[in-house]
């Protein structure tokens, strides 16, 4: 099919690249620099889809991001991309697009019936009915709206793209290349301001690009070029096309969305598809332009029927016709610009003008060229179904209120014209409250609250000698606060002929016994009569319109109809607009790519993995890690087909056995240094700390101030005035916080600094019958007797000649040592341990079986101190001194917490032996009892004794201290297990702690 | 009042709509009521509804700022549930489940309450076991749930990230098949009709700027609309708790924090259910009109403002498409921000006061939206009775000086991190 | 984001610091008698301003020092920022 509405030698586009693309499933051709909707429309198709709610075929109205409807479903390199917008898309070789929302296909749509029942569908009707019988909206009503809503299709598959962020600092950010932006930007860098000129659409100019006016002797389009060729010399500009500054956000940090590859068949290697720019900006120029808005009439979804300023774009940028008999409605002039280039390429048109008798240089103009114009006149209604084929007009009486006799005329699209809106969002999101300025008819920029200035249409200036006078100014005033340079450019001379003066006419009243539907939302498919019904129910506040009638919330999100639905509610209930108020403007200003939000924090890098220096070793010797927070730790080393039950207790028994080893270096590690560092402790520790001699290790349990327990862990006195505190694995950066609030905020007179060591020292944990014999051989001038190095005792010395810090410490029960070496030297340390500990049949153990032996041992670990839980709960009542005070220490007297029948840790087994109890299984006297069934406690962590050979378990019991002996029931009722059990003591194994002193 | 049905729709429809009445009128303030509530909420409507249905008390004003429904409720993500782990909250919020279940029929406003299930991805076993501790806790109080396995889970979401190529690897989850959503602003006009029409008055644009307290008793409230007095005054504000707390000389275990949430794009449907990603926090849901509902952690700083900023959704959005890759080709459509009054063990206060005749409804947290309706009818009750229900007797506004606390979470005070 | 002004290092983004609360809650004296109502309002209870905030930032990505940062929670303007020793 050939471009038969597109018209030779004119527009923007590279017409030596012809490029063929594909919608619907048929071959088109367009050139480079079109859009699919200017293609299309070059191709003479305007039906490109179906309306949300009653499938009305739906055309191409805008030629920007302000599109209500023309969103297709797209493939790009293999991938499909659902809702994009045609009017934005740059045209590929290959682009291949279909129609969304419609079925079988976008001429033929069986949801189209929908229009047929409009009269049942109106705003809210889903409120009113659907609601028998009851489970109906699940599992009928609901399924079948759901299939019926949506637009586009979401790919199942991976996105292959790759997505980058920039974090950039500027003097000034200007949103909008228009001739505010360019005004603006240029005085401000030729002052030697920093700045960043970014620009929406493929190419720089705004209305430049389309609107007949000189500067300075020359057409706007060449003065922009000329500024821009100069911009972008210089070093200290970045210039930026496709790049939609989106949202506003605080302190002066702007987002923006950088199209780097979306209009190409593919991203080129190393080169995102878009990078997404997080700019800090000391001041911005807000120079985003305006949205002409449409006026209101019968039918006015009809595909052809288009904005004045979107069919003058198709012309001067595409070279397109949207029709070949245009009819023009405007209540302004700048629509006459859009007639007048109809006229001059030898198309006949129409002017509808509902002003009495506006008068201005393009008036003239356009009744020169023999344009025919009609004043006083409006499209009452569109008439075509699929695509406009002639409009009912009428005389229009002079207070706005009658129509005359309506008359028919032939015409293939009708471009209107409304006036404009400002594009205030970034503002607005900016904190700046909005105000309404009578003389244009919308709302402008207020008081700014940060660093923003808004200049040109954005700010309601409409006049070009204006705006570029205001503008070079601004950029001046700005440039001169950052660099303290005063340059001033003169403004060239102007020459614009149309005025800026409009009819303040916004909606066509309907004819005598006609109910035509006149839409707002045309996305959404929300008419006047919904609005009114709103308003008819009583949902008066903007905010309750906008919800009940969903106007505003397609994905254009009412760029086109927010104002018009304003000035209705401001009708009907008979107030000023600015009381109605506007609905919140909210981020981002238009849809963004998740995928370029997110950037390149996806599948394994969506966080960070830490690693401890011994983890090659680990994965070389079939270790399966677990995740512990961020850290990856070996769970268990599988040795043939075991699974994790069979390693895990084989590792176990041989520590009990024999020796193992554990890599503990992912347990927190805190240096402690200074002349309080004992009073410090003291602090933070129930029990006492002031009498740790040096070269000594012990245990401490730090509480929240609100009495729960925040952390264990050994502390080691290294010298006088040093300490060496281990924490958690999962509460190493809180503690550490911790510390240092109560250092520098709470008890600055003490004398303490705390460092994080986690990251020096790699450890291992060797643990076992056979620990002291392994621990003499890899340091065989130590003396590690009892005396020499005794319980909770501490020594440094050399592992073949590294100098290692040697903890005779345990969390297994057993005799055991945990040995630190410097990060570098871990793998070294671990060979040795592993080499040496041959002889004493060692095995590494992960941390299921650490779990096990702790278990078993009854040591409380995070499943017991789960924030919710006290010292007095775990059975730590020894640790909680008497005699001092301490952090979290006033909370402890609270009446919960000194209950008699408190809950405590307590070891439960399976009245059979043989039944492990699921862990998260909770206690109750009766199994049958009825729900809600009172429960005592839970079980809190649960292993196969390696001792006994027999299930054991941990739970946190009601009254625990006093229910040793008794028999109750462990409930799991997600696995349908009832288990008969008796409480026990939670210290199973070893419980006077003999092995750890042996 | 007008019943609506498709019947009536039909009716009306013949006729233009022109015969609608008004879903709820907008009188000007009484001199004096006997129940105020300060707050034109889910809860503040819910708690005026159930005063005149279940106390049959029906000289009541609701006293709202701006627009009813236009707090939280307004702007929320419209999930329901009762997976909790402690008592207190789980029988709760499972009569909750009980008035939603009815809702649309009882309030005749279709409330789309669609129980659709929802699911707590679980990461490891560590989490799985955390998850059984709080499913059985659940089936023991009688409510609904089930532990899956990766399988399970595979079946009935496959469009989650199965995958190898992923941090955090999807071991199982806890679903409660009766969680889903509800239509958010439904709610707030379904029970503001049904009040409407038993005679509470909704006063809406009327600010409270004061209290009228004597010999510790409540008297009345001053607004910006005059004063006017009441027997009995319920704070039903939220977020706003503080502000109003402060005209009290009552400073409470709150903290008010900001919370974003968005949509992307309308799409056909993708996700049946409501997920959660358990390594992080994000959950994600699909409206009937086709947008994923997303949300996540809290902006983390002390906020009234109804705005964030966008390296938080960024953070959200990363564990969001960790758990459903296909949201990386959506746009983001529309975000916002509500202002959520964070208790100091996340669970709330529903309580009598130290002033006679003044009760206290807040510490929402971020989950008030599915406790709408019962938090409306225990908050009723605890006013008409003069004392709290046995449901909300534990949300005791002392259990922060006994140290009864009900900590979901076990993070304490700091509620800033969620 | 915000764009906080750390005393020890300069203007940084939030990403580089923690939140801590409110500052202006002081932490009774060790082995101080202290009634309920007084360790309650240190522990659970808040005036969570709407306006004028005095909170707690560390920065945790650049010096590890605690501040104190005067802040609007309605319009998020930061007005004032000193070192944790320092009153606001």
């Amino acid at each position: 099919m050939g471009q038969n509405f597109r018209l030779a030698n004119l527009g923007l586009i590279n017409r030596d690249k012809k490029i063929s693309f594909k919608f619907n499933g048929k071959k088109y051709f367009g050139f480079e620099g079109d859009t699919i909707a200017s293609a299309l429309l070059a191709n003479g198709i305007h039906l490109v889809g179906r309306s949300f709610k009653y499938h009305r075929p739906r055309g191409f109205f805008g030629a920007g991001v302000d599109e209500p409807y023309a969103i297709v479903q797209m493939v790009r390199n293999k991938e499909t991309e659902p809702n994009v917008r045609a009017t934005e898309q740059e045209l590929f070789e290959g682009l291949d697009a279909k129609s969304v929302n419609c079925w079988p296909s976008v001429n033929f749509d069986i949801g189209a019936i929908n229009n047929f029942f409009n009269k049942f569908l109106p705003a809210g009707f889903y409120y009113k009915t659907f609601m028998w019988p009851k489970s109906f909206w699940y599992r009928v009503y609901e399924p079948f709206i759901r299939k019926a809503a949506g637009f586009g299709v979401a790919s199942t598959k991976y996105d292959s793209e790759r997505y980058e962020h920039k974090y950039e600092y500027c003097d000034l950010l200007i949103t909008g290349s228009g001739p505010a932006g360019l005004a603006g930007a240029y005085t401000a860098a030729k002052s030697g301001a920093r700045i960043i000129l970014a620009e929406e659409k493929p190419r720089f100019g705004g209305s430049l690009l389309t609107s007949d006016v000189n500067i300075g002797n020359q057409s706007g389009k060449d003065w922009a070029d000329k500024i821009i060729a100069e911009l972008k010399e210089m070093p200290n500009v970045t210039i930026k096309n496709r790049a939609q500054v989106f949202g506003y956000y605080d302190h002066n940090m702007l987002v923006m969305s950088e199209k780097v590859s979306d209009h190409l068949p593919k991203s080129k290697k190393f080169t995102p598809k878009q990078r997404l720019w997080y700019v800090r900006a000391k001041e911005v120029l807000i120079s985003s332009g305006s949205i002409e808005r449409p006026i209101v009439f019968g039918n006015n979804d009809t595909p052809g029927v288009v904005l004045a300023s979107a069919a003058k774009e198709y012309l001067k940028v595409y070279g397109v016709l949207v029709g070949k008999k245009p009819l023009v409605f405007t209540n302004n002039d700048s629509a006459y610009e859009t007639a007048i280039e109809f006229k001059k390429y030898g198309i006949d048109v129409i002017v509808l003008d509902t002003r009495i008798n506006p008068k201005s240089e393009i008036i003239e103009e356009a009744k020169d060229l023999g344009i025919e114009i009609k004043f006083s006149h409006v499209v009452v209604a569109a008439n075509g179904y699929k695509k406009v084929k002639s409009a009912q007009i009428s005389k229009l009486s002079d207070n706005k209120k009658d129509l005359g006799k309506i008359e028919i005329i032939k015409c293939d699209c009708i471009c209107v014209s409304g006036f404009w809106t400002p594009t205030i969002h970034l503002s607005s999101q900016s904190g700046n409250k909005t105000k309404f300025d009578e003389k244009i008819d919308a709302f402008v920029p207020g008081t700014s609250k940060q660093n923003e200035t808004t200049i040109g249409s954005a700010n309601g200036i409409f006049n070009l000698e204006e705006t570029l006078k205001k503008s070079f100014e601004k950029g001046q005033e700005l440039a001169k606060k950052i660099t303290n340079n005063d340059l001033k450019i003169s403004v060239p001379q102007v020459s614009e002929k149309k005025s800026t003066n409009h009819d303040k006419f916004w909606c066509v009243p309907l004819p005598d016994k006609k109910n035509y539907k006149r839409f707002l939302d045309f996305q959404n498919d929300v008419t006047v009569s919904d609005i009114e019904l709103a308003l008819r129910e009583g949902y008066r506040s903007i905010e309750h319109v906008k919800r009940y009638t969903t106007l505003g919330m397609a994905t254009d999100q009412g760029k086109t109809s927010n104002l018009n639905g304003l000035q209705l509610v401001s009708d009907v209930e008979n107030k000023v607009v600015p009381s109605v108020g506007h609905t919140t403007f909210r981020p981002p200003y238009t849809p963004v790519s998740i995928g370029a939000i997110v950037g390149r924090e996806v599948g394994k890098h969506s966080k960070p993995t830490r690693k401890s220096p011994m983890h090659s070793w680990h994965e070389k010797n079939n270790a399966i890690f677990v995740d512990a927070g961020i850290w990856l730790r070996p769970r268990y080393y599988k040795k043939g087909n075991e699974d994790l039950f069979e390693a895990s207790k084989r590792e176990a028994e041989n520590v009990r056995k024999n020796v193992g080893v554990c890599d503990v270096t992912t347990l927190g590690k805190i240096d402690i240094k200074g002349p309080d560092a004992a009073e410090f402790l003291n602090r933070v520790y129930t029990n006492a700390w002031l009498k740790l001699p040096v070269g000594k290790a012990r245990y401490g349990v730090m509480l929240r101030e609100d009495g729960i327990v925040m952390d264990d862990g050994t502390t080691t006195r290294i010298s006088e005035n040093h300490y060496h505190m281990t924490t958690t694995t999962a509460q190493a950066a809180n503690v550490l916080s911790h510390l240092e609030y109560y250092l520098q905020l709470v008890w600055p007179d003490l004398n303490v600094n705390v460092v994080s060591t986690t990251e020096q020292w790699a450890g291992a944990a060797i643990a076992g019958p056979k620990s002291r014999d392994l621990l003499q051989k890899l340091f065989p001038d130590l003396d590690t007797s009892n005396d020499g190095l005794p319980f909770m005792g501490y020594v440094e010395s050399k592992l073949f000649g590294v100098t290692a810090k040697i903890f005779r410490i345990s969390f297994s029960g057993e005799l055991a040592y945990e040995v630190n070496v410097e990060s570098d030297n871990g793998n070294y340390m671990w060979e040795k341990i592993m080499d040496i500990g041959k002889e004493f049949k060692i095995q590494p153990y992960g941390t299921e079986a650490l779990s096990t032996l702790r278990i078993e041992m009854g040591h409380v670990a995070g499943t017991e101190l789960d924030g919710r839980t006290i010292p007095y709960d775990n059975g730590l009542d020894g640790l909680v001194s008497k005699n001092k005070d301490f952090i979290g220490k006033r909370s402890l007297n609270r009446k919960a917490f000194i209950a008699t029948n408190r809950q405590k840790v307590v070891g439960v087994v399976p009245l059979d032996k043989k039944t492990s109890i699921p862990e998260g299984s909770h206690l109750v006297v009766d199994e049958n009892a009825k729900l809600p069934n009172p429960k005592l406690g839970h079980i809190s962590a649960s292993c196969w004794s390696v001792e006994y050979n027999n299930p054991f378990s941990l739970a946190i019991l009601k009254d625990g201290k006093n229910m040793i002996g008794k028999k109750l029931f462990a409930l799991s009722p997600l696995k349908n297990k009832s288990i008969p059990v008796e409480i026990v003591s939670s210290h199973y194994v070893d419980p006077k702690g003999e092995r750890v002193r042996s | 009042m007008q019943k609506y049905s498709v019947f009536s729709l039909f009716k009306n429809a013949l006729k233009g709509h022109k015969d609608w009445q008004v879903a709820w009128k907008d009188p000007n303030p009484k001199e004096e009521y006997d129940t105020v509530i300060i707050g034109g909420g889910g809860h503040g409507l819910a708690t005026a509804y159930y005063l005149a249905k279940e106390h049959n008390i029906t000289n009541v004003a609701i006293i709202e700022k701006g627009w009813i429904g236009g707090g939280n409720v307004g702007r929320n993500t419209t999930i329901l549930r009762s997976n909790y782990m402690h008592d207190e909250n789980g029988l709760f919020y499972e009569k909750g489940m009980e008035l939603w279940r009815n809702m649309s029929q009882e309030l005749n406003f279709n409330v789309m309450y669609s129980p659709r299930g929802i699911i707590n991805l679980a990461h490891s076993d560590a989490q799985m076991n955390a998850y059984a501790r709080r499913g059985n806790s659940m089936k023991l109080n009688g409510i609904d749930a089930t532990l899956l396995g990766r399988e399970e889970i595979k079946k009935l979401v496959p469009i989650l990230d199965f995958s190898e190529n992923v941090r955090f690897p999807i071991f199982g989850g806890l679903m409660q098949p009766s969680g889903g959503t509800a239509r958010h602003d439904a709610v707030a006009w379904g029970y503001a009709r049904q009040a409407d029409s038993m005679g509470v008055d909704i006063i809406q644009h009327c600010e409270v700027t004061g209290f009228d307290v004597v010999n510790g008793k409540i008297k009345g409230i001053k607004t910006s609309r005059g004063n006017i007095k009441a027997k009995k005054v319920g704070l039903c504000v939220a977020g706003s708790t503080s502000i109003l707390a402060e005209m009290l000389n009552m400073t409470l275990p709150l903290e008010t924090h900001l919370l974003q949430a968005c949509v992307s794009e309308p799409i056909k449907p993708i996700l049946d259910h409501v997920v959660t990603f358990g390594a992080g926090h994000f959950y994600c849901s699909q409206s009937d009109k086709g947008e994923m509902v997303m949300g996540g952690d809290l902006d983390g700083y002390n906020s009234y403002a109804q705005r964030g900023n966008l390296p938080t959704l960024q953070h959200v959005l990363t564990e969001g498409i960790a758990m459903l890759p296909f949201l990386s080709k959506l746009k983001m459509l529309r975000t916002w921000g509500g202002i959520m009054d964070m208790s100091m063990d996340g669970s709330p206060i529903i309580d009598k006061t130290h002033i006679e005749g003044l009760y206290l409804n807040c510490g929402w947290c971020y989950g008030g939206f599915k406790a709408t309706p019962v938090s409306g009818w225990t908050f009723a009750h605890t006013i008409a009775q003069d004392r709290p229900h046995d449901l909300n007797v534990g949300f005791n506004l002392n259990r922060f000086n006994t140290g009864h606390l009900i900590d979901e979470k076990g993070l304490g005070t700091k509620t800033w991190i969620s | 984001m915000l764009y906080i002004f750390c005393p020890h290092c300069g203007l940084r983004s939030q990403n580089e610091f923690s939140y801590g609360g409110d500052a202006t809650v002081k932490r009774p004296a060790l082995n101080k008698e202290v009634s309920d109502e007084q360790w309650n309002n240190f522990v659970y209870n808040r005036k969570s301003p709407r306006g004028k905030h005095v909170e707690l930032w560390q920065h945790i990505s650049g010096c590890r020092q605690w501040i104190k940062v005067q802040r609007d929670t309605v319009t998020h303007e930061i007005f004032k920022t000193v070192e944790a020793n320092k009153e606001i």
